[in-house]
């Protein structure tokens, strides 16, 4: 068996980590929610009833890329496994989880619809902004900001990694003053209203391809900075 | 003899920051054999055999597996097994998921060995990893190690935290396997007694530097501790290379590196003087010694 797919399946070793843990924070959440909205119908609440407890799981992505390298990194270099093979193998393994979880995200979207929003108008999946969409773009939606999350979480662990301290704090000072840099700029030259109104017309096709954009370059930078780490 | 050597090193360099980790490191180790790579804490064992292991990489110089730079090359890679003194395992994971990986990933691994050293090390396999004593994480590591099976196999002081009774069976399950599958063993450790008799060759190193580098046969009795009246012994001794010098009032304890031989033993005799021979310990701690003159003056300061 090719030493890529060995590396999936290390980390797969614990389910529990790519596997139980999101679906257990997307369960819960999404029974919380459904609980609300029922405590909501009874005391006479109407209208459409939002819950935002679908991306629940999708900040874990950001710690799991955290985890899935400073945890596993050095034990895979004690497994004789190449940086870029460790490095393939947990981005295949990722790619795959945030795939099925995105259908998984569509189809329960359409039963949610179906079922006119379980029973009680409200939407857990299938928020407006994205169910107008098409199956392929809501999928390609939901994949891309998994990704993207997991990716930040990876990149920045790669930093540590390699510089350990000094690569957190340079990298986040640099950051904070980028941020802050954006800010003053946008605030001396009066752009925030346009910048609103330019926001407000993104769709999820849009947000999609950009953040795509984003993850792969964030999976480039990772990829330059942990030739060179060191377990 | 033109044997291919497994693991060649030319002019190795390694710094980090202001510390000079490998000094021009130039070694050949052949396979099928038992090496020690003997040092002080931070003399720059691991760093060598991560350097040797693509786990670091150098600054300057080479460093070739059976013939390639194992730096990133997974071919090379998956021949040799390194786990580090202070080796981090994933933080959920327990000790049979650990041995699971690495099942996986040493393709002669064998797990009957595998479990064989658990009942003898009475390691708890359900555990966390995390959870683990110094001596059982060390036991892990020894049991990775010696079930990968693997062409060359480091051993990063291997013992640490175990009990004299874990370390005998580490030792005689170490010669008992590499009778059966011989490979080449590179076995790094402060406590070269208790390894001296294992070891075929031995390398010493000092601050980055290689200082020894010979086969343990001719080690053993490549010293001599001369003892007796001082300007007796410094008569006997001549201009050999001394290694350590004590003394107190006339009586002078002078360790020489030389082999005597019987004619020159005779003398001793009749010179009134005694000699003794040196183990490898304290020829290595001697050698290292003699190499830091820093340390010298203090050690002559106190004689």
């Amino acid at each position: 068996m090719n030493r890529i797919m060995k590396v999936a399946r290390m980390q797969l070793i614990n389910k529990a980590t790519f596997i139980g843990i999101p679906l257990m924070i997307l369960i819960s959440a999404f029974l919380f929610t459904v609980a609300i909205w029922w405590l909501v119908r009874r005391s006479g609440g109407d209208g459409v009833l939002y819950g935002g407890g679908a991306q629940a799981p999708m900040w874990y992505f950001l710690a799991l890329g955290i985890q899935a390298l400073t945890m596993t990194f050095p034990f895979s270099m004690a497994m004789s496994i190449s940086r870029r093979t460790f490095y393939l193998g947990t981005l295949m393994l990722f790619s795959v989880c945030a795939l099925v979880l995105s259908v998984f995200y569509y189809l329960m979207g359409l039963v949610e619809t179906a079922t006119g929003g379980w029973g009680l108008d409200g939407r857990f999946f299938a928020l407006q902004w994205i169910a107008d969409n098409n199956g392929f773009i809501q999928i390609m939606f939901y994949f891309v900001l998994m990704v993207l999350l997991f990716m930040v979480g990876f990149f920045i662990a790669t930093i540590y990694m390699r510089w350990r301290h000094a690569g957190m704090v340079v990298f986040f000072t640099l950051l904070g003053l980028l941020i802050l840099g954006i800010i003053a700029l946008f605030t001396f030259t009066s752009f925030w209203d346009q910048f609103w109104s330019w926001a407000l017309t993104w769709t999820a096709g849009s947000v999609s391809l950009w953040g795509a954009l984003a993850a792969v370059l964030m999976a480039a930078g990772s990829y330059l900075t942990l030739r060179k780490a060191t377990a | 003899m033109t044997r291919s050597t497994a693991i060649a090193t030319r002019e190795l360099s390694k710094t980090y920051k202001d510390v000079r980790a490998l000094d021009n490191v130039t070694l050949d180790l052949e396979p099928n054999r038992i090496y020690g790579l003997l040092g002080r804490n931070g003399a720059g064992k691991t760093t060598l055999m991560s350097i040797l292991t693509g786990q670091n990489y150098p600054d300057q110089g080479t460093a070739h597996i059976f013939g390639h730079e194992p730096f990133e090359h997974d071919l090379i890679l998956s021949r040799i097994c390194f786990i580090r003194e202070s080796q981090k395992y994933p933080d959920d994971f327990k000790v049979h998921q650990a041995f699971k990986a690495a099942a996986m990933f040493f393709e002669n691994w064998d797990e009957q060995l595998a479990q064989d050293l658990v009942e003898a090390f009475a390691l708890p396999t359900k555990r966390r990893i995390k959870k683990l004593s110094r001596g059982q994480l060390s036991a892990v590591g020894v049991i990775i190690g010696m079930a990968s099976r693997a062409e060359i196999t480091f051993f990063d002081e291997p013992y640490l935290g175990l009990d004299a009774v874990a370390r005998q069976i580490f030792y005689d399950r170490l010669v008992e396997d590499f009778a059966e599958y011989p490979r080449t063993i590179v076995l790094s450790s402060h406590l070269i007694d208790e390894v001296a008799n294992l070891l075929e060759h031995v390398i010493v190193i000092d601050k980055g530097r290689i200082v020894v580098d010979s086969d343990a046969e001719e080690l053993r009795g490549a010293a001599v501790t001369v003892t007796g009246d001082a300007k007796r012994v410094q008569e006997f001794i001549g201009a050999a290379d001394v290694l350590h010098r004590d003394s107190l009032g006339a009586l002078a304890s002078v360790t020489i590196k030389a082999k005597l031989s019987a004619d020159q033993r005779e003398q001793a005799k009749l010179m009134g003087l005694d000699l003794s021979p040196v183990s490898l310990q304290q020829l290595v701690v001697r050698s290292a010694l003699s190499t830091n003159e820093g340390t010298d003056e203090r050690t002559e300061a106190r004689a």
